[in-house]
């Protein structure tokens, strides 16, 4: 019947699809079951790095004291703007959209997201560092309207230094770690320490950083956090330097106008007070990542702000390299303290004749009447008693020649020539005549400002070589510890009768009718020493003429005060100052300075004076005629060269 | 017209099933949308208004209704007309009716209306087995509503037309190897389709679905996510609204096309295995009314409105494991949508009322 074998097609039909349903649930059983059972741990590892962030919470830098627990060098905290590119659809969009709303350029924006490419897309790129309110404000509004997503604010510790660039080339700076500085503990990204005491002691300041484990949305937005291990704070550092001091000194500069640098310190144990060198640059700069247009302008800059002259820039001593002479010679037992020499105004050796700056001589003078009127050819006549060899023995034994040792980076070596180091500099024997030169400064002598500093605290200490440092006491968690000093360079007892000569002699410089009067100070026996470094030789000055180069000689005032148990003694170097006496008004500051903080007097402010007027004849200024000795006297290399 | 005897034949497991997909429906949106919702409320509603939608298609003898099929199916053809010039647009479609306090989504109807005129056609037809003249008008009465529906643009509802076709004509007595042919010359047209019918879109995402990492941030996010979702939830799964992936969103529209994945993260395999086990129950069952049914009509009339369902139900879950194509096709029962509840509890009001009316006359 047509009726019964309808119904067993339909019965035989609905077998099929009820086999075919039961089938498919029971592959789609399966499958879940590979999924969820089988696959488990693999998944839910996806879905945990899908949700979960391991976010870097950067460590505070350890803050800077000075000497007597001023803040120095402290954290502030600034905002970066990055872009999270894991969830970004669109990467040109963002970046457009980011650059718009941030008022920054596109391009630069493009630069930067393209520098770091190649990182994890979880990683965040920062593009605006140091952003400004109204910057976090508006990508904030833009965030919650998901209109940037992607970009994220982060808030991180910032190195925040004094104002105008106080003693920047004592702090240095800091920047993100390049890849040779990568491993030991710095990451990529990290912020060490490039320059200064950040890069000296980078290891103490830099803290370790914490990390914070959140969980984001599928736009990466926070939702909450599962971990947190909080950032140690880099450790506390203090420094031998005196803020006031080093305000005094660069104060000093400005008023005096012109750059330069200085290093002030305590010649018993070489402290540094003060530590100058301008122009210098701002750190701040730098501290949240300087920008390209900074860093290139720092970089081309022709008064090179980034070179820390102190202990970088090499010159010609001049005749404050005269002081040496005198030691060498009072102490090597060639002459007393009353050895007279009589100046006509110059003098032969090997053939050539030299000159003394004062025209018709000095007459017969002594040690201390030398070293007061700065006579060129009482100290050629010493120069050539003692020979070349002897002097850089007592430069080196000053402290002079080679390194100070000085906790900086990248200081270079005084050169103070010797037979041997001519020979092996330039093959060539050394002639006796060149000695004359350089028994008044000249010649292939080149000092750094830092190695002065340490000479004229050698002959202050009476002669105790120290090293100068910077850094006094480390707090490591349990309370300030003191540093270890540096262990004393060089230790030569003087005789007293060197002693008295030389400081009767520079003392003579400043208080009697020496070129050191602008440093006098009533009642603190300041003693002190002039000089002129000579930037380029008469016949090179002739040749340079509208090159536009500044030609001008820079003056040196190294000094220590007061002469009996001196406490402070340093260098001032007056770069195109043109003359050293220019130099003594700054220390005169920073020694009043110091004396009225140690006495708990207010602290002296300077008040603007008149132009100087150059006396008559500037003693310092080298006049020598001679071509020949021209010849033998390379000029003191242009500073900065080095 | 509601015989009290009746309401002994009513099949109440199966309503019991369905309830309880419902409701497994419903907390899996509250989980999804992150709480009391207006979301949730509506989809309450939904259920709600799909109860009465499922008393209604009860309470009336299938046997009339089927007689006033052609009006019905008139009808919805009007409506989906009127939605196709002047629908509410959402999502670059035109779908809706606006009806001020909710949308209505015909082309949920015209599922439940294409079964009822083609069990009609088919099953009053005197002839003992369907000729190919019937096969050739069955295709025409499903291409109509069909042709419309993918022009809103809505290809996954249009889809789930095809096998409402089918299955009437497979249960009606479409001879084996017609079958055979017609899934052939499906098998070659398919690089045609592919070059001429499918968007661009449409081919992204079947591309993208053979080889999920080839984009793993657009098209095939959607299949990733969906993989670590399920994958993610394990044997006992992450708690209620404790997931990661639905509940911070990496799972896009968790409350709608991917409603299976969000509870396979939360209830884990167990609760996959519950709900598997409730929708095949609800298909077997269905498919005893459709053997037990009265006459042919009954018959078909029940594997029609149970076939789009069940390709919906396989597709979908499929789909929310990062199996198939990702496709704008939703759970019957348990994802986000009023019409596509009310259209779904309709549905098995008639299948309810086939069985139920299985001794009457």
């Amino acid at each position: 019947m047509a009726q019964t074998e309808d119904r067993r097609r339909i019965t035989v039909r609905l077998t099929i699809l009820q086999v075919g349903v039961v089938v498919t649930f029971a592959a789609l059983a399966i499958s879940f079951w590979f999924l969820q059972i089988v696959q488990h741990s693999r998944f839910e590892e996806m879905a945990e790095n899908n949700h979960q962030r391991t976010l870097a919470l950067r460590a505070p830098r350890g803050v800077l004291f000075d000497r007597n627990g001023k803040v120095l060098v402290e954290n502030r905290f600034s905002f970066n703007i990055s872009i999270v590119r894991e969830h970004t659809s669109d990467l040109d969009r963002t970046i457009r959209l980011l650059a718009e709303v941030a008022g920054v350029d596109v391009a630069q924006v493009q630069q930067i997201v393209d520098r770091h490419r190649g990182e994890p897309t979880y990683r965040p790129i920062v593009v605006i560092e140091d952003a400004s309110l109204a910057q976090v404000a508006a990508i904030t509004a833009r965030r919650l309207d998901f209109e940037l997503p992607d970009v994220v604010v982060q808030e991180v510790p910032t190195r925040q230094y004094p104002a105008d660039a106080l003693a920047a080339h004592v702090f240095g700076y800091v920047g993100e770690a390049n890849d040779t500085q990568v491993g030991d503990g710095i990451t990529t990204g990290a912020i060490v320490g490039q320059s200064g005491v950040e890069r000296v002691y980078n290891k103490l300041l830099m803290g370790e950083d914490g990390t914070k484990r959140v969980v984001v949305n599928s736009v990466g937005r926070q939702i909450r956090t599962l971990e947190e291990v909080k950032p140690t704070e880099g450790r506390r550092v203090q420094l031998t330097i005196d803020y006031d001091l080093q305000k005094a000194a660069e104060e000093g500069f400005k008023h005096a106008g012109f750059n330069g640098s200085a290093l002030i310190m305590n010649p018993s144990n070489g402290e540094v007070l003060s530590l100058v060198s301008l122009p210098a640059y701002d750190p701040n700069d730098f501290a949240a990542g300087i920008d390209r247009a900074t860093w290139a302008s720092l970089n081309t800059d022709a008064l090179r702000p980034l070179q820390n002259r102190t202990i970088q820039g090499r010159y010609s001593p001049g005749s404050t390299f005269k002081i040496v002479v005198a030691t060498a010679a009072l102490e090597e037992g060639l002459v007393d303290p009353d050895y007279r020499v009589n100046c006509g105004g110059g003098a032969n050796f090997f053939g050539r004749y030299f000159l003394c700056h004062l025209k018709g001589g000095h007459g017969s003078v002594d040690m201390r009447t030398a070293i007061e009127k700065s006579c060129n050819v009482y100290f050629y006549t010493l120069g050539n008693m003692l020979g070349v060899d002897r002097i850089h023995k007592w430069a080196e034994n000053l402290g002079l020649a080679g390194l100070t040792g000085i906790d900086l980076p990248n200081e270079q070596e005084s050169i103070v020539p010797s037979t041997q180091w001519k020979l092996e500099h330039t093959g060539e024997r050394w002639y006796p005549g060149e000695t004359i030169s350089v028994s008044i400064g000249q010649g292939q002598v080149t000092v750094t400002p830092a190695s002065l500093a340490v000479m004229i605290s050698t002959v202050a200490n009476g002669g105790t070589r120290v090293t100068p440092h910077i850094i006094r006491a480390v707090d490591e968690g349990g309370g300030w510890k003191m540093a270890t000093p540096p262990a004393v360079a060089e230790r030569v007892a003087f005789k007293p009768t060197t002693l008295a000569a030389l400081h009767d002699g520079l003392w003579r410089v400043v208080n009697g009718a020496g070129t050191g009067v602008r440093g006098r100070i009533p009642g603190r026996d300041v003693a002190g020493k002039t000089g002129t470094a000579q930037v380029i030789s008469n016949q090179g000055r002739l040749a340079a003429r509208g090159s536009g180069r500044d030609l001008r000689d820079h003056g040196w005032f190294v000094f220590f005060a007061p002469r009996d148990n001196p406490e402070i003694a340093g260098v001032i170097f007056g770069e195109h100052a043109e003359h050293g006496y220019l130099g003594a008004p700054i220390a005169k500051h920073v020694i009043e300075t110091y004396f009225a903080k140690k006495e708990g007097r207010p602290l002296p402010e300077l008040t603007p004076v008149p132009a100087p007027k150059p006396p008559e004849t500037d003693p310092d200024t080298i006049t020598v005629v001679a071509p020949a000795v021209a010849a033998v006297t390379p000029t003191a290399p242009v500073p900065g060269t080095n | 017209m509601f015989e009290r005897r009746l309401y002994h034949h009513v099949d109440w497991g199966l309503l019991a099933a369905v309830l309880a997909l419902c409701f497994i429906g419903v907390t899996q949106i509250y989980s999804a949308t992150g709480g009391w919702t207006p979301i949730v409320q509506t989809q309450i509603y939904g259920v709600m208004l799909g109860l009465v939608a499922l008393v209604l298609c009860l309470s009336l003898d299938y046997r009339s209704m089927a007689d006033k099929s052609h009006f019905i199916y008139v009808g919805i053809l009007a409506m989906l007309l009127y939605v196709l010039f002047f629908g509410a647009v959402r999502g670059g479609s035109r779908r809706w009716i606006d009806l001020g306090s909710f949308n209505l989504q015909p082309s949920e109807f015209a599922k439940a209306a294409l079964a009822l005129v083609l069990a009609k056609f088919l099953g009053e037809s005197r002839r003992g087995a369907v000729t190919q003249v019937d096969l050739m008008i069955v295709g025409v009465i499903t291409a109509v509503p069909l042709f419309i529906i993918a022009r809103q643009p809505d290809l996954g509802t249009a889809a789930t037309l095809i096998p409402v076709a089918f299955a009437v004509a497979f249960v009606a007595g479409m001879p084996m190897r017609l079958l055979g042919v017609l899934a052939l010359i499906g098998l070659l047209a398919a690089p045609i389709a592919w070059q001429f019918a499918l968007q661009d879109y449409q081919k992204e995402r079947i591309s993208t679905f053979l080889d999920p990492s080839q984009d793993a941030r657009g098209a095939g996010y959607q299949q990733i996510q969906a993989r670590i979702t399920v994958g993610s939830g394990g044997p006992w799964g992450k708690g209620f609204t404790e997931g990661t992936q639905g509940q911070l969103r990496f799972l896009p529209v968790a409350h709608n096309d991917f409603i299976f994945s969000v509870l396979a993260e939360e209830q884990g395999f167990a609760g996959v295995i519950v709900a598997l086990g409730l929708y095949l129950f609800v298909i077997l069952r269905a498919l005893e009314a459709a053997r037990l049914a009265k006459d042919r009509l009954g018959a078909y009339l029940v594997l029609g409105v149970l076939a789009s369902f069940t390709f919906q139900v396989i597709y979908n879950i499929t789909m929310s494991a990062g199996l198939a194509p990702v496709k704008g096709l939703t759970l019957p029962l348990m994802s986000y949508g009023g019409s596509s509840m009310i259209a779904t509890l309709a549905g098995f009001g008639l299948i309810l009322n086939v069985r139920m009316r299985r001794f009457t006359n």
